[in-house]
């Protein structure tokens, strides 16, 4: 009775979630980079204090874990096509060119930060191998948008 | 009479090539890195519901004509060696979870007085029909790349899902230990059924 009760609660708490915060989100790789960043490095429970406040830090925080499946999850199992749209919708979401993001995420590889605890390691693999080639097209693209000059 | 000998000669080359090629493979997936889309060493095979549905995702031709169109010849090659090597992991964490099934039913077929001869038999020649289907299913991703090998992946899932439903069926037991397997799988995930 209270596992169905609170079952229903993380439901209400993730639509929630979803219709509040994540709907006004550009693409789903902003809002898998949010949701990310709401779980704690040490020990990978995430954290909000919005929804915290309205259910209770479990709910909250079981809620923020299934968005944050539901999101990897499409993103995983998108076309490579689709992908590299994501990531352009991104930078441009973030007042970034699609060069600059290249530079900073093939230094620091956040995309690694971001697989759901309990993906599976094949899962995880596919999408940084992806997103490595998404990344590597972005940047031939503006290769090709801005060629360089040539030296005299 | 000589057919069947140069039928069964094919088989066991077939077989010990796929051997010999999945033990090099896994020697070989944990070697470099290079252009940045690397192969990155297997790991360990824990399966959720989203691994039975990246198949249709690694063995896309899609993704591989997208790349080659938009990309140099070097990351193309880079890619599709990336998508090769994730291709055999896949095919090892199918073959780990069809073999740990088989497992499960062997330990729950022993001692039972229920067993029928009929469905044990069919059973073992369904396995043993999945493990050459995907011997020369590893063969034809190493050699062709996962793209050319897309209509055996079906073949070969079809009969990973044709075993789990004999081994269901052979022993009551046995589809209580499958069902068991299966839940403590999928409880964390997302809900979503295996394929």
């Amino acid at each position: 009775m209270h596992g169905e009760l609170k079952h229903g609660e993380v439901e209400v708490a993730r639509r929630h979630l979803a219709d509040r915060t994540l709907s006004k989100m550009r693409g789903d790789f902003a809002r898998l980079v949010f949701l990310a960043s709401t779980r704690n490095y040490n020990t990978g429970e995430y954290h909000h204090d919005g929804l915290a406040c309205m259910f209770t830090e479990s709910v909250a925080g079981r809620a923020i874990a299934s968005c944050h499946r539901e999101v990897f999850r499409r993103l995983v199992l998108c076309p490579l096509k689709e992908l590299v749209e994501q990531l352009e919708l991104y930078a441009s979401s973030n007042c970034l060119g699609p060069s600059e993001l290249v530079r900073i995420w093939e230094r620091l590889q956040p995309y690694r930060a971001t697989v759901p605890l309990e993906c599976s390691p094949l899962a995880a693999r596919f999408f940084v191998s992806n997103v490595k080639t998404a990344l590597a097209i972005l940047q031939s693209r503006q290769g090709r948008a801005h060629p360089e000059p040539l030296s005299a | 009479m000589r057919t069947l000998a140069f039928f069964l000669l094919a088989m066991v080359i077939i077989l010990s090539a796929c051997l010999f090629l999945s033990r090099r493979g896994r020697r070989r997936d944990s070697d470099g890195e290079a252009y940045g889309i690397e192969c990155e060493t297997a790991g360990s095979f824990a399966w959720d519901p989203l691994t039975s549905e990246l198949s249709g995702r690694i063995f896309d031709r899609e993704d591989s004509d997208f790349v080659a169109n938009e990309t140099s010849r070097e990351i193309t090659r880079q890619f599709r060696r990336a998508r090769t090597a994730l291709a055999l992991d896949w095919l090892r964490a199918v073959r780990s979870r069809v073999n740990q099934v088989m497992r499960s039913h062997f330990r729950a077929s022993r001692g039972n007085d229920d067993l029928k001869p009929a469905d044990e038999i069919r059973l073992w020649f369904e396995f043993l029909l999945f493990q050459l289907t995907s011997g020369i299913l590893y063969l034809v991703i190493s050699v062709c790349g996962p793209a050319r090998a897309a209509e055996l992946v079906g073949y070969s899932l079809g009969l990973a899902a044709q075993l789990q439903k004999v081994t269901e069926e052979a022993l009551p037991a046995g589809r209580q230990v499958a069902a068991e397997l299966m839940n403590r799988d999928q409880e964390p995930k997302n809900g979503n059924a295996v394929s």
